[in-house]
């Protein structure tokens, strides 16, 4: 036997050897405390900075929702602190305010003014394409769902991507994905209220069962929690709670239970920035409900 | 202009004949492709991110390519000895460091062109557009931002004494002006004296290569540029070349060459 | 008979840290006449300026003052190589060209049209014996192919004058007889060659003249049996008592 094939049988046992290592060890390498067997790849090459990535994603998907006219951190950005993305689907606290159109301001110089004529130089979002709204005519919003993906990818603990990409989704008639990714969302985030009252919507929506929408909001109002303090994360989980419940009292309102609306609306009003509006539809509901009652009297025998 | 086009034709055979342009091509067509593949919820029409990768890959390659080819040129005559039967001709220095800028400047354009059409190809075979004015201003702006890449990385493999250290400036540099130097003026306001006078110097003199970044108005389907001030950027990219250019003339004037 | 090559009070000089004033004077002075037509050898030991002054001829290095001019044109233009070849010490070309691509480069130098270059490089190739390798990367040749190859761009634009470094340097015998029958040849054609070398030997067969350079002077010029005679001996031993070299051990 020369010693080429020596050296090839002999490379060919060790690769058998480690093959057979390999496989023999696995089984206790996942059961090991602190593995990394879990076979999330982001976790394993990015670690906790994926986040950080996310939320780069998520301001990119913004930015395409603009065509690219988003401002820099140098610019003005009052306008752009809660991504129009997500401000659009009416499910996202705002913390905007400020003028959107002119956030780099006057021209500083004749550099600056040249400059600008090499970008985007209009404030527009990509779902103003189609007849009423519907998308059916322009299919351009559809460019910001890889961010919003590779975003959800990255943070599986962010519900307000989840619900989001399935908003544009349902926008876009692409409700069994919009359902997926809701329940994607409710796998990594078992019972989120904002992945719920997003999951209603799909189901009041887009199939148009409204009986199953006003359980998963019920599930979703059950399953909130409130919190304590002023920060932004607090403003968050009441808007949440009040988008919630104001949309449960809506409901009971057109299937006709008043009493049932007003207590919902007063749980919103609890919780909400803008008490007045919800007061506001407690009047019109408790309106709504003495200009009934008397019709009910008179036709009384 | 013979001696100069001469010097350039031999550039030009260098690049082709070497492996750099052909790896960064076939890795950007690579990983093209394999983020075209990805399903994105089913949806085969989405094509602004595919043209936003290329683009920065494009742009990438393009940079490594301008700026490595470039600043190997001088120093590798002198250091392979090629250099002194080269000047023996009757070739002044200044034609030679032209011929160097315009061999590097037309290889850039040759690899740029096969970058945009691949680019085309890619982003027509998903939306079934293909805005040819915007990929040929987008494609000729780019060219002319290398051109002032090429005639600094030319200027600097002059001054510096080696090629890495010259491709290594270069790179931070360029990088600096695209990401920063549309901002320095509002970083000089943040500043003290006398760091604002020199940041605001900075800003000034800086070749302002964003001018030729049309990468967001081609990604996102914005309407063409003026054709007035497609002209005045290329005017404004011509100066900074011609004066880089005159000082690395100026400066291969004195350096001894054995 | 016609000066090809003139240089008249010479002189260049080098920053030094190693001498006193900062400064090296490489070539001091230097009064050098080369007439059309003839074989001159340039002579000198190791660090005479010998290559200072093919520098300055060839207009790499500028001088210091003084005056170095070829056909008459300062050397300081570029047109006043238009009619030179020369062939350095060190043979290195474009590894990624051929032999044919390199010769053409340099053709559309010297501003040779098309159809001329193309006779010129198939007699040349075949001249220097590379015409099978003519279309191969210069790096894949020997180094005795990448001399021949030095020597053919040397006459590409068939030359008037051609100024060799050290020409036989690094070759085998047969190499140096062949670099013997083309400075022969182009003597026959009454071009004028200018080369400096250490074999000795060598430059008593072919020189008209020669000059003996030391240590940035001119120290020796004329014709080989006149600069031969006052020593009575060979021209080797004449260069030896003429730069001054004591032998340590008598034979």
């Amino acid at each position: 036997m020369n010693s080429s094939r020596t050296l090839f049988l002999g490379l060919l046992a060790l690769l058998v050897f480690s093959f057979g290592l390999a496989a023999y060890l696995q089984p206790q390498y996942v059961v090991m405390p602190l593995s990394r067997a879990d076979g999330d790849i982001f976790k394993i090459t990015l670690g906790e900075s994926r986040e950080l990535f996310a939320n780069e994603f998520y301001v990119k998907a913004d930015a395409y929702y603009h065509s690219g006219f988003y401002p820099t951190i140098f610019d003005n950005n009052e306008a752009f602190k809660t991504a129009h993305v997500g401000e659009d689907t009416g499910a996202v606290s705002s913390k905007n305010h400020g003028e959107e159109a002119s956030f780099m301001g006057p021209p500083r110089d004749w550099i600056d003014a040249f400059g600008r004529h090499f970008l985007p130089d209009r404030h527009t979002h990509l779902d103003s394409g189609g007849a009423d709204d519907d998308l059916s005519g322009s299919d351009e919003v559809g460019e910001i769902l890889p961010w919003l993906k590779l975003s959800t990818d990255l943070d599986p603990k962010n519900v307000q991507n989840y619900s989001v990409t399935a908003y544009w989704l349902q926008r876009m008639h692409q409700t069994n994905s919009a359902f997926r990714v809701l329940m994607d969302g409710l796998h990594h985030n078992p019972g989120s209220p904002d992945i719920l009252f997003e999951l209603g919507r799909l189901y009041a929506g887009s199939y148009q069962q409204t009986n199953r929408a006003v359980n998963v909001w019920r599930a979703a109002a059950h399953n909130w929690h409130p919190m304590s303090g002023t920060n932004d994360a607090v403003f968050a989980n009441n808007f949440i709670y009040e988008k919630i419940t104001t949309q449960l009292g809506q409901t009971e309102r057109d299937e006709g239970h008043l009493q049932a609306a007003i207590d919902w609306f007063e749980k919103a009003k609890a919780v909400s920035r803008t008490p007045d509006a919800v007061q506001g539809l407690i009047d019109e509901t408790k309106k709504e409900m003495s200009s009934s009652a008397p019709a009910a009297a008179s036709s009384d025998p | 202009m013979r001696n100069i086009f001469a010097v350039a034709g031999v550039v030009i055979k260098e690049l082709y004949r070497r492996k750099d342009f052909y790896v960064l091509f076939i890795v950007t067509v690579l990983i093209c492709l394999v983020m075209a593949s990805v399903n994105i919820y089913h949806d085969d029409k989405i094509v602004r991110y595919l043209k936003e990768i290329c683009l920065l890959l494009v742009w990438i390659s393009s940079l490594v390519i301008a700026i490595t080819t470039t600043a190997r040129q001088i120093p590798a005559e002198r250091e392979n000895r090629t250099l002194l039967p080269l000047l023996a001709k009757p070739l002044s220095r200044s034609q030679l460091v032209l011929g160097k800028f315009l061999g590097c400047w037309i290889a850039c354009g040759l690899t740029l062109l096969c970058f945009y059409v691949f680019l085309g190809a890619l982003a027509g075979s998903r939306d079934h557009h293909w805005p040819v004015l915007d990929y040929f201003q987008a494609a000729t702006l780019h060219w002319f931002a290398l051109g002032i890449v090429v005639a600094l990385s030319l200027l600097g493999s002059l001054v510096f004494a080696a090629p890495s250290s010259n491709s290594t400036i270069c790179f931070v540099v360029v990088a600096g002006i695209l990401l920063l130097g549309r901002h320095l003026d509002q970083v000089a306001l943040q500043l003290s004296e006398p760091m604002r006078g020199i940041t605001l110097a900075i800003y000034y003199v800086i070749p302002h290569l964003e001018f030729f970044d049309m990468r967001d108005l081609v990604i996102h389907d914005w309407p063409l540029i003026a054709w007035k001030f497609y002209g005045l950027a290329i005017l404004y990219a011509l100066a900074y070349i011609g004066v880089f250019l005159a000082g690395a003339c100026l400066a291969f004037r004195r350096k001894a060459v054995n | 008979m016609t000066t090809i090559l003139k240089t008249e009070k010479l002189r260049v000089e080098y920053r030094s840290r190693e001498t006193r004033h900062g400064v090296k004077v490489a070539l001091n002075g230097l009064d050098l006449e080369v007439r059309a037509g003839e074989v001159f050898g340039f002579l000198g030991p190791n660090g005479a300026g010998k290559t200072t002054t093919m520098n300055v001829l060839l207009g790499f290095v500028p001088p210091t003052s003084g005056a170095a001019s070829l056909f008459g044109i300062d050397v300081r233009q570029p047109i006043a190589r238009q009619r030179i070849g020369y062939l350095p010490e060190l043979t290195y070309y474009y590894k990624f060209l051929s032999a044919e691509e390199l010769l053409r480069f340099y053709a559309k130098i010297f501003g040779i049209p098309r159809a001329e270059a193309d006779r010129r490089i198939d007699e040349l190739l075949k001249l220097v014996e590379l015409e099978h390798a003519r279309k191969r990367p210069i790096k894949s040749y020997s180094k005795g192919m990448q001399q021949r190859a030095g020597l053919a761009q040397a006459l590409i634009n068939n030359p008037d004058l051609l100024v060799l470094d050290e020409p036989t340097s690094g070759l085998d015998p047969v190499g140096r007889m062949k670099v013997r029958e083309i400075i022969q040849r182009l003597k026959n054609e009454g071009k004028t060659v200018f080369f400096s070398s250490h074999e000795l030997g060598e430059v008593e067969t072919v020189c008209d003249r020669v000059a003996v350079i030391h240590e940035g002077e001119l120290k020796a010029l004329g014709r080989v049996d006149e600069i031969r005679k006052p020593h009575h001996t060979n021209l080797e031993q004449a260069f030896l008592e003429i730069i001054g070299f004591q032998p340590q051990v008598t034979p």
